[in-house]
């Protein structure tokens, strides 16, 4: 179009796709990931157990899940939040003028967008093993719920992960409903309306999901559930032919590295086999509290 | 400030009272009696391109019918503000007076719209303490009220919102339009390039380019429309190129339209804040608009990288 096109930044002629690939990355990977995230977390509402198990399925991953996490969630994140800056700085929110419900959601999308970002950089180093260095890390993928669990025992922290929360829900079912128009998907103002109320669904399901893993969390028996997950922590160790984990109540603050390296060798505590058989019968679903099981391990 | 004559040409002709001339206050006493006998008018002057503004008072006579355009007629009128100092006239853009032109977009107590079609008296009941007066904001002011809108019409310019029919041959009868199509078109070609949607838009940003010294006329337009050209082309240009697109004749540049709907600036600007469909004077759907833009766009982009 214009006449001197090789003078213009690389932005400037591609605007047009790197916006689309923005609204893409919104939902896809960024968006599937909140989705199967704030469902993962969600199970916890089952029990101690049933969140561990699905977390053993993302650690079953191996030596594979870290580039599966830069590939498809942070650099991908990353990149939304980069070009979503850029868009924030561009505009001219002016709802004190125009106060009408889309504008009231224009701004939103854009506060909750930022709320998010600042949220997720601190959620990921509280609990990803990358924040380690800076104190954070706390998340142990053997012990999920009960080192989630005491991540978000004090209010204040709850409180803090609501609000990231339902910033990052309202974001994506907002710009659930937004991309729709963008891309020329729903167009006609009562196309929009219905598209509206698929968004308000999504994003009270994944509301209820995420608020429903903190509330599920506060309500853990930390101590109850680190018994549950030792025993499957041992369980799976058993069949994959490594030593138990050193046995005791203390968490294991650290490296959630994936099994392999991390059976040390003063664990020679090896019971007979005999005696965990039993224990590869799943727990029942909500058994967060049995002291029985893990009992005779604790012992010493 | 120079002691100039009695406003300009509109100085003696009140419009819109009919044949009720000269009524001095109103006489019925029924529901009318909230209505005040002066209305406080503010307005934001300015003098020149670029200078400071400042806010002015007048007080203005109440009358029967007053819409905004009549209310500045008086201030011109009387150029005097409240504190009795003489003034020169508030300038302002108007024409058609009837909600066709589109240029006399103002912002009237913080909103955009036609200052034509704002009836005093329903001002004066949302608004009992008077009227707010100030030059829209996405556009750099000339004088008082009037603004320069030259980038709304290179928006125009950018999506060709034309029909291709130049040339010296007859070519008949062109093709037929079916009356689905036609009432499907009709509410979009009914756009008078207020300009309300681009004020409203939290996306559409003021551009204003200031004349360097020794630069000449045509290097300073050349540098003013390049400015342009790398902002946000706006909702009322998306919808013309939806009109065009979908106009049987029209369509024969359709790719040059989505060429600029989607170079820089163009539809991907749009943050669907939907303040445009909301303001429009001319109830146009242009959010359905942006919507059919944006989703011609996607088969656009999918065409020119993968049928390459």
């Amino acid at each position: 179009m214009t006449p001197n096109e090789s003078s213009r930044s690389f932005f400037a002629r591609n605007q047009f796709l790197i916006y689309r690939l923005f609204s893409l990355s919104g939902l896809i990977p960024v968006g599937a990931f909140l989705v199967v995230h704030l469902l993962t977390n969600a199970s916890v509402l089952g029990g101690a157990a049933s969140f561990q198990s699905r977390v053993d399925m993302i650690h079953g991953l191996g030596p594979l899940l870290v580039p599966v996490e830069w590939a498809f969630i942070f650099l991908p994140m990353l990149f939304h939040a980069t070009v979503g800056f850029m868009i924030i700085g561009g505009g001219l929110p002016n709802v004190g003028s125009y106060p009408y419900v889309g504008n009231i959601r224009y701004t939103l999308q854009r506060a909750t967008g930022m709320i998010a970002f600042a949220f997720i950089i601190w959620h990921v180093l509280q609990l990803h093993w990358m924040g380690e260095p800076l104190g954070g890390g706390r998340f142990d993928p053997h012990h999920a719920t009960s080192s989630a669990a005491e991540v978000v025992a004090p209010l204040a922290i709850s409180l803090l992960y609501a609000i990231g929360v339902l910033s990052t829900v309202f974001h994506f079912a907002n710009g659930l409903w937004t991309q729709g128009i963008t891309w020329g998907l729903w167009t006609s103002p009562q196309a929009m309306r219905r598209a509206n109320y698929l968004s308000i669904a999504v994003g009270t399901l994944l509301a209820a999901a995420g608020l429903g893993a903190i509330g599920g969390l506060r309500g853990t028996d930390t101590a109850a559930a680190r018994a549950v997950e030792t025993r499957m922590d041992d369980q799976r160790r058993l069949l994959e032919g490594q030593p138990p984990s050193p046995l005791s109540g203390t968490p294991a603050p650290g490296r959630p590295v994936p099994g392999r390296d991390s059976g040390a060798e003063d664990a020679i505590d090896l019971r007979s086999g005999s005696d965990l058989v039993p224990l590869l019968i799943p727990e029942p679903a909500g058994a967060v509290a049995p002291t029985t099981g893990p009992a005779p391990l604790s012992g010493n | 400030m120079s002691t100039k004559h009695n406003g300009p040409a509109t100085a003696s002709t009140p419009p819109s009272t009919g044949a009720a001339g000269g009524e001095p206050a109103p006489h019925d006493s029924g529901d009318h009696l909230a209505l005040p006998r002066t209305i406080d008018v503010r307005v934001l002057r300015q003098d020149a391109p670029g200078q400071e503004s400042y806010w002015e008072r007048h007080a203005v006579a109440w009358e029967p019918n007053m819409n905004v355009i009549s209310v500045l007629q008086k201030i011109a009128a009387g150029a005097r503000a409240q504190d009795g100092r003489q003034v020169a006239p508030v300038a302002w853009d108007c024409n058609c007076l009837e909600e066709v032109c589109g240029s006399c977009t103002m912002l009237i107590n913080g909103r955009t719209r036609m200052a034509c079609s704002a009836l005093v008296d329903r001002l004066v009941e949302e608004h009992p303490d008077g009227i707010e007066l100030r030059p829209m904001l996405k556009f750099p002011v000339v004088r008082d009220l009037v603004v320069d809108r030259r980038r709304l019409f290179r928006s125009l310019e950018r999506v060709k919102a034309w029909v291709p029919v130049d040339g010296f041959y007859d070519h008949g009868a062109g093709p037929r339009i079916s009356p689905e199509e036609q009432e499907d078109a009709y509410p979009l070609s009914t756009c008078m390039s207020c300009g309300c949607c681009l004020e409203a838009c939290p996306q559409f940003t003021r551009i204003e380019t200031v004349r360097r010294d020794g630069e000449t006329e045509e290097a300073f337009e050349q540098r003013r429309t390049a400015a342009f050209d790398r902002g946000f082309i706006g909702a009322h240009a998306i919808s013309q190129a939806v009109l065009f697109n979908g106009h049987p004749i029209g369509k024969l540049i359709a790719d040059e339209r989505m060429e600029a709907v989607t170079d820089q600036g163009g539809i991907q600007m749009c943050g669907n804040a939907q303040n445009c469909v909301a303001v429009c004077p001319k109830s146009i759907p242009l959010t359905r608009s942006i919507a059919r833009a944006g989703r011609a766009a996607t088969m656009w982009a999918i065409r020119k990288i993968f049928d390459r």
